[in-house]
C-alpha cells in the first residue's frame, strides 16, 4: 500500500467538510475490508490522498427497532446483523445475507454501509498493480473491456452496462431491495431502488463523492409477511456469490398481495424481478407459482459464451428462495 | 506540515497486555506492524487480502484479519496475538488441545486457527461441530486438516470448562 493521509473524524459533519477540503480524492474508510484491498492492489487512476475514518464517530453502530421498522446505523458489523435476535425473528431475510457474506472474521470488521457501497470484483478490474501493472478498463475510464474478449464465466447473464458487465457482489444489497430498505446519507434519503448505479464511473451507487451513508432503514410491513436470502457460492464458509436472491412478500387469505424478489451476482447492479413480482399477486405461493415466476425471471437473460450456467442457477435459486417464503 | 508530520503518528498500542509506544505511517496493516516492528511474528501473512485467516488476532476480544486492519486505528484497543497465549511456559488449554489432537500439520495456519478458536470460545463457550466449522470458516488449512481441527476445537471447550468450573 502507498502512503495516504489518515483522519479520525469525530462528527458525520466534520467528515463531510473532510472530504470537500480535501486537497486530492479522498475516502471514507469503515471496516476498511474492501477499500483496503483496493488500496494494496492500487487499482484506481488515482489514488487517494486522504482516508476519512468514520469508526471514530459515535452512535453510528447501533440497531433499533420502532415504529417505522428496524434502523440500522450505518457502521454496524455484518456479525452484529447476523446475531440480532430481533433481525433474525422480523427480517430473518437480512439476517441470513449478512451471515452468508464473506467470512466471520471479515463479518467482524465489515459494515452494512461498506457492504453496499463495494467494488466490484471483476478479476481484470481487479488485477493487482504490482504484477505487471493494473488494468485501465472502460469501468475505470480506459478504452477496452476485457472481459467480454476474456474470461467471463462470473459475469453478467443480463447484458453490460456503458460496455461493463461486472456484477454487482454484495450480499446484502438483494435482501435490503426485497425488504425495500432506505438509505439516509448526510445529503438526502434515497429509496434502495435508485442507490445503485455502475456505469457511472468507477463506483457502483449514487452517492456524490461528497455523501456519507448514516443509517439504513428497513420497513415493517403492517400485513402477514415472510422474507428469506438464498446464495449459491462455490464453498459455503467464504466465497462471493455465483447468484444470490432475497424475497419479501405480504399475504392476506393465503393470497401473495405484494411481492419484491431481488437477484444479484448477475448483472451490474443487483436485478429487480419485476415479472416475477407482478406474476405472484392475487396467487398463492406453491411450487407451481414459484416455477412461473423462476422462469420469468431469467427469461430475459442474455449469457455470454462462459456463464450460461449461471442462467438455470438464477432460475433455481427465485424457486427456492420463493419457497423459503410459503408460510 | 511537512510531509512526514502529515502521514506517519506516534501511537500508543496495547499487545497482550502491555502497551509501546510505535511510530507508525498511516497505510501500514497491524499485521506488518505486529510481524515488522513488534517481533510478533507468530501473526503470520499468507493472502495479505483477508482470505486466508493466517493473520487472526483479538482486538477487543474480537476475532479479526490483522491484514485487513489498519495500525493506526487501533490505539486504545487491547490486541491479543498467538504470543500472548502461553503463561509463565504454560501452554494455553487451546494450544495443548492443538498438540494432543494433532492440530497442526504444516503450523502455519495454527496461530490464526488458534486466535479464532479462542475468539469462538469467549462467545460460546461450549459450541456445536456446526458452529465451529461457521467460527472458523475464515481459516484456511492448506495441509486440509480440518478434522483435528475440529476435534482440537472441541478438545479445547471441554478444558476450558473444566477450568473455569474449578476456579
Ligand atoms: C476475502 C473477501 C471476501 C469477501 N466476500 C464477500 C461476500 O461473500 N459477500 C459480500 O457481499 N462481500 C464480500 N466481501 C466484501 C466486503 O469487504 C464486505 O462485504 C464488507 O461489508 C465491506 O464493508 P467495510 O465496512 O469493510 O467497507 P470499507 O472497505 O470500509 O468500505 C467499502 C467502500 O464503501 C465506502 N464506504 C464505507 N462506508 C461508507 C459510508 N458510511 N458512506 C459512504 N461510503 C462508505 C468506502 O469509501 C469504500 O469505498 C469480501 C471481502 C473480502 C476481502
Ligand atoms: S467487466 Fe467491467 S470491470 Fe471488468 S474488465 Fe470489463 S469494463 Fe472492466
Amino acid at each position: 500500500m502507498k502512503s495516504f493521509k489518515h483522519i479520525d473524524a469525530a462528527s458525520v459533519e466534520e467528515a463531510v467538510s473532510l472530504l470537500q477540503e480535501s486537497e486530492g480524492p479522498a475516502y471514507v474508510i469503515a471496516g476498511g475490508s474492501d477499500l483496503l484491498g483496493c488500496l494494496k492492489d492500487n487499482l484506481w487512476m488515482e489514488y487517494p490522498k486522504a482516508i476519512v475514518n468514520l469508526k471514530t464517530i459515535p452512535g453510528l453502530d447501533t440497531i433499533s427497532v420502532d415504529e417505522d421498522g428496524l434502523h440500522i446505523g450505518a457502521l454496524v458489523t455484518l456479525t452484529k446483523i447476523a446475531e440480532s435476535e430481533t433481525v433474525k425473528e422480523f427480517w430473518p431475510g437480512l439476517a441470513e445475507a449478512a451471515r452468508r457474506t464473506a467470512s466471520p472474521l471479515l463479518r467482524n470488521i465489515g459494515t452494512i454501509a461498506g457492504n453496499i457501497c463495494q467494488e466490484n470484483r471483476c478479476w481484470y478490474y481487479r488485477y493487482p498493480d504490482k504484477i505487471g501493472g493494473r488494468i485501465d478498463c472502460v469501468r475505470k475510464g480506459g478504452k477496452r473491456c476485457l472481459a467480454v474478449p476474456g474470461d467471463h464465466r462470473y459475469h453478467s447473464i443480463f447484458g453490460a452496462v456503458n460496455k461493463c458487465i461486472a456484477v454487482n457482489p454484495s450480499d446484502t444489497a438483494p435482501a435490503l431491495i426485497a425488504l425495500d430498505a432506505t438509505i439516509k446519507t448526510t445529503k438526502r434519503t434515497i429509496p434502495i431502488d435508485e442507490f445503485f448505479s455502475a456505469g457511472m464511473g468507477a463506483q457502483s451507487t449514487t452517492l456524490d463523492r461528497d455523501e456519507i451513508v448514516t443509517e439504513i432503514l428497513v420497513p415493517r410491513p403492517a400485513q402477514e409477511w415472510t422474507n428469506a436470502f438464498r446464495k449459491i457460492a462455490f464453498r459455503k464458509s467464504i466465497d462471493f456469490a455465483l447468484v444470490n436472491c432475497a424475497a419479501a412478500l405480504t399475504f392476506a387469505d393465503g393470497k401473495v398481495t405484494s411481492a419484491r424478489i431481488c437477484l444479484n451476482g448477475v448483472h451490474n447492479n443487483p436485478r429487480r424481478c419485476v415479472e416475477s413480482e407482478a406474476a405472484l399477486i392475487g396467487k398463492p405461493l406453491n411450487e407451481a407459482t414459484a416455477q412461473e415466476a423462476g422462469e420469468l425471471a431469467v427469461a430475459e437473460a442474455k449469457p455470454l459464451l462462459q456463464n450460461g450456467f449461471k442462467v438455470p442457477m438464477a432460475k433455481t435459486i427465485v424457486i427456492d428462495t420463493l419457497m423459503d417464503c410459503v408460510k | 506540515m511537512t510531509q512526514n508530520e502529515k502521514l506517519t503518528k506516534l501511537i500508543q498500542l496495547t499487545i497482550n497486555g502491555e502497551s509501546r509506544p510505535l511510530l507508525v505511517e498511516a497505510h501500514w496493516t497491524l499485521s506488518k506492524v505486529l510481524r515488522n516492528d513488534c517481533g510478533h511474528t507468530g501473526t503470520k501473512e499468507a493472502c495479505n487480502e483477508g482470505a486466508c485467516g493466517s493473520c487472526t488476532v483479538l482486538i477487543d476480544d474480537i476475532a479479526t484479519p490483522a491484514c485487513m486492519v489498519l495500525a493506526i486505528e487501533q490505539e486504545g484497543k487491547n490486541i491479543e496475538t498467538i504470543e500472548g497465549l502461553s503463561k509463565d511456559g504454560q501452554l494455553h488449554p487451546i494450544q495443548e488441545a492443538w498438540l494432543e489432537e494433532y492440530g497442526a500439520q504444516c503450523g502455519f495456519c495454527s496461530p490464526g486457527m488458534i486466535m479464532s478458536t479462542k475468539g469462538l470460545l469467549i462467545k460460546n463457550a461450549n459450541p456445536t461441530d456446526d458452529e465451529i466449522k461457521e467460527a472458523l470458516g475464515g481459516n484456511l488449512c492448506i495441509c486440509s486438516n480440518y478434522e483435528h481441527i475440529i476435534n482440537a476445537v472441541r478438545s479445547a471447550a471441554r478444558k476450558m470448562s473444566k477450568e473455569q468450573a474449578n476456579v
